[in-house]
C-alpha cells in the first residue's frame, strides 16, 4: 500500500463518516467525509476512463486550491496517470507557453478564464473539466464537463482496480525559468509517502489535525507535506472560499497544521506589523517590551505579554492553534523567523531540499512528448 | 416599436420640470435579455429617462410598456415589485452596515414570513432566513465580494462600494437591471471587472439591462444596442456599428454643434 489511491481507500474503509475535506461555499464550511471523497473519486476515474485517460497520461491542473482539483488528481493517479499542477498566478503569457509546449490533452480548469486560455491554443484536448461554471453558460464546446454535473452519474459498476505503482510519478511541474525555458520536476508516489510519513514521525502528526490548503498546488512541498501527510494520517483538509478570503478563513479556522511558504509568512508578518501601533508611542513600547519576553522572563510579565499581546496576534494571523507550521519552498529572511518567534511560531523549515535533484528526473512511465522535454533537460518555450 | 420581444418599450416619452424640457418624445425598445446603453452629454437626459422607467418621475407624456403591461405612471415599488431594480449614480448603499446586510436588504421582496413570524423565529421565519442567506451568499460569490462579506461598506473602495450596489440589486433578481453610471470614477482594470460582471449578469441570468455610461470604449465592447440622447432628444438608436457612424452622434460627441 504506497500509493495515493490506495491510502484514499484505506481511509475510506478506516473512516468512513470522519470529515475528510471542508470547503468554505457561500460563507459556510462545507464537509465531505472520506467515504463520499472515495465515491466521488470513483465517478472521476470513470469519467477519466471513458475519455480515453490511460497509464502514463498526464492531466493538467489550472486552479487555485479547490477540492475538486486534488480528487481529480487522484483519480487521474488511479488509472496510472499523473497530475500536472501549473502554477495559476502565473500571468497569462507564461501561462500559454507553457500550454503551447505541453499540449495538454486532459486538464482541469477553475473557470472561464483558464478554458479561454485553453481554447487560445487549439490543440486536441479530450477533456477539460472545470469547476465554476460562471460565464461559461454559452460555451458548447463538447470537451467542456461541468464538474458539478458528474455527482448525478451513477456508481452502478464503479469498482475498477487502481493501477497505480508506488514508482509511477504522481505529480509533475512544469515551471518557466528566469530564461523563459521549462524545467520538470516530478515526484512518484513513494517519494510523496515517504516525505509525508517522515514529517508525521517528526511532528507527531495525527488525524486530529487541521490543515489549510491556502496555497496553489504547483509547488511540490505542499504534495509531500500537506497532501501526503492528509492522506496517511487521515486529518481535516480545508480549503478556503478563494485566494482573498485565505486570512479571513486561516483566522477563522484557525488550523494546527500550516505549510506556508516564505511569501505566506512573510505577507502574514506585512499584515500584523501595519496594525501595531505607531513607533514612539507608548503603547507600541509596550508591545515591544511584551515581543521580547523570553524563557527567563518573570512568569507575571509572560502572562501580561502573552494574553495582552501575543495570543491577539496570533489570532490577527489565524495561528492562535497552530501546532506544526511548516516552511516549503525558498527560505525565510532571519528577521522574518525572529519576528515569528517572538510571538510563540517557531517556523520548522522543510525548504524543497530536493528541488534539485528532481528537476530534469527521467521517468519511463512519461508519454514521448513529456520525456521528450526531460531528455533535452530544457526545451525554450 | 412594439413587438412580443421587447420587455420594455418607451412611446413618446416627455418630461419637463417647471416648463424646461428634460425629456422630448423620447421612444425606443429594450429587448429581452440585452443591454442597452444610453449615451449623451452631460443634461442629454439620461438620468431622467432611467428615473421615469423606475418610477422615480412620472412623465408628463407618453406610455411604458414592461413586460407587455402598458402604464402611464408607477411608483418606485411598484416598479420594484414587478421586477426593476436599479443602481444609482452616487452610490446609495446603507454605508454603516455591512455588505452583507446590504446585500439581504435587496432581498426584502423576497421575503416570506411576516413580521410576526420574524419577530418570534416561527412558521416560515426560520426557513426563509436561511433560504435569504443563502440566495444573497451566491450573489456576493458571484460578483467575488466574499472576502468583504463583513466588512462595513463606508470603509471599503469606491470600485467596491459600486460592486455592492450592483450585488444589492441583483439580489432582488430583477428582470430588468437599471445601472446608473456603474463605472464612474473607476480605474481601467475597475472598469475592466466590472463590465466582466454586467456581461456575466446578462448571461447567466438573462437579466435585460439599461445602462448609462460616459466611457464609450466600454459602451461599444459591451452593449448590443445604444440609444444616443442630445438635448432631452433621441439622436441615434441602433447597434454600436450603427450608432459609431450616425453623423448626428459624431457631431454631438465631438462638439461640432454645439
Amino acid at each position: 500500500m504506497n500509493t495515493l489511491p490506495s491510502w484514499l481507500s484505506f481511509q475510506a474503509t478506516e473512516r468512513h463518516i470522519d470529515v475528510a475535506i471542508r470547503h468554505k461555499r457561500l460563507g459556510i464550511w462545507q464537509e465531505k467525509q472520506w467515504g463520499e471523497l472515495y465515491r466521488e473519486v470513483l465517478r472521476l476515474v470513470h469519467l477519466l476512463g471513458e475519455k480515453g485517460f490511460t497509464q502514463g497520461d498526464t492531466l493538467f491542473l489550472l486552479t487555485n486550491p479547490r477540492p475538486e482539483a486534488l480528487l481529480v488528481s487522484i483519480a487521474a493517479h488511479w488509472l496510472g496517470g499523473v497530475s500536472a499542477p501549473l502554477d495559476p498566478h502565473c500571468d497569462d503569457v507564461k501561462i500559454l507557453g507553457l500550454l503551447r509546449e505541453l499540449q495538454p490533452v486532459f486538464v482541469f480548469a477553475e473557470g472561464q478564464m483558464q478554458i479561454d486560455l485553453l481554447l487560445k491554443i487549439n490543440t486536441k484536448q479530450r477533456l477539460v473539466v472545470y469547476a465554476d461554471a460562471r460565464g461559461l453558460s454559452r460555451y458548447d464546446h463538447e470537451i467542456l464537463r461541468n464538474y458539478s454535473d458528474l455527482k448525478s452519474n451513477t456508481l452502478d459498476g464503479l469498482n475498477a482496480p487502481s493501477s497505480a505503482k508506488p514508482s509511477h510519478d504522481a505529480f509533475v511541474f512544469y515551471r518557466l525559468d528566469e530564461n523563459d525555458q521549462v524545467e520538470v520536476q516530478k515526484l512518484t508516489h513513494s517519494e510523496m509517502l515517504s516525505h509525508g510519513r517522515q514529517l508525521i514521525n517528526q511532528e507527531t502528526l495525527t488525524n486530529k489535525e487541521e490543515a489549510l490548503a491556502a496555497r496553489n498546488f504547483a509547488a511540490s512541498g505542499h504534495m509531500r507535506y500537506l497532501l501526503a501527510p492528509w492522506l496517511l494520517a487521515g486529518f481535516k483538509l480545508n480549503f478556503p472560499e478563494n485566494s482573498d478570503t485565505r486570512d479571513i478563513d486561516r483566522r477563522e479556522l484557525g488550523p494546527t497544521l500550516v505549510a506556508g511558504t516564505s511569501q505566506t509568512y512573510q505577507r502574514l508578518e506585512n499584515l500584523v506589523k501595519s496594525r501595531l501601533p505607531l513607533v514612539g508611542t507608548a503603547r507600541r513600547t509596550f508591545v515591544n517590551w511584551s515581543l521580547t519576553t523570553d524563557i527567563n522572563s518573570s512568569p507575571v510579565r509572560k502572562a501580561i505579554a502573552y494574553w495582552l499581546v501575543i495570543r491577539p496576534l496570533r489570532d490577527v494571523m489565524g495561528f492562535s492553534r497552530t501546532r506544526v507550521p511548516l516552511l516549503v519552498g525558498e527560505a525565510l529572511p532571519e528577521d522574518s523567523l525572529k519576528f515569528f518567534a517572538s510571538i510563540g511560531i517557531q517556523v520548522r523549515d522543510w525548504s524543497d531540499k530536493v528541488t534539485e535533484q528532481n528537476i530534469l528526473a527521467a521517468s519511463p512511465n512519461q508519454n514521448s512528448r513529456h520525456a521528450a522535454l526531460t531528455e533535452t533537460a530544457r526545451v525554450t518555450e | 416599436m412594439t413587438g412580443r420581444n421587447f420587455l420594455l418599450n418607451l412611446e413618446h416619452i416627455s418630461l419637463s420640470f417647471k416648463g424646461v424640457k428634460a425629456v422630448t418624445d423620447i421612444s425606443f425598445g429594450v429587448r429581452e435579455s440585452e443591454i442597452c446603453a444610453l449615451i449623451g452629454p452631460n443634461g442629454a437626459g439620461k438620468s431622467s429617462l432611467l428615473n421615469i422607467i423606475n418610477g422615480v418621475y412620472q412623465p408628463d407624456k407618453g406610455s411604458i410598456t414592461f413586460d407587455g403591461k402598458t402604464r402611464q405612471a408607477m411608483k418606485p415599488h411598484h416598479a420594484a415589485e414587478q421586477g426593476i431594480a436599479r443602481t444609482f449614480q452616487n452610490i446609495a448603499l446603507f454605508k454603516g452596515m455591512s455588505v452583507l446586510d446590504n446585500v439581504l436588504t435587496g432581498r426584502n421582496l423576497k421575503v416570506k414570513s411576516n413580521w410576526i413570524e420574524q419577530l418570534f423565529n416561527l412558521g416560515r421565519a426560520p426557513g426563509d432566513a436561511v433560504f435569504q442567506r443563502k440566495k444573497a451568499e451566491e450573489i456576493i460569490e458571484f460578483l467575488s465580494i466574499q472576502a468583504w462579506r463583513n466588512s462595513i461598506v463606508g470603509n471599503l473602495p469606491y470600485g467596491l462600494q459600486k460592486r455592492v450596489e450592483l450585488a444589492r440589486a441583483l439580489a432582488a433578481e430583477p428582470t430588468l437591471l437599471l445601472l446608473d453610471e456603474p463605472m464612474a470614477g473607476m480605474n481601467n482594470d475597475e472598469k475592466y471587472e466590472m463590465s466582466r460582471f454586467i456581461l456575466d449578469t446578462q448571461r447567466e441570468f438573462g437579466t435585460t439591462i439599461v445602462l448609462i455610461e460616459h466611457d464609450i470604449s466600454v459602451v461599444m465592447s459591451l452593449a448590443q444596442h445604444v440609444v444616443v440622447l442630445d438635448y432631452g432628444k433621441k439622436i441615434g438608436d441602433g447597434t454600436p456599428d450603427e450608432v459609431r457612424i450616425n453623423p448626428e452622434v459624431i457631431d454631438a460627441y465631438l462638439g461640432l454643434k454645439h
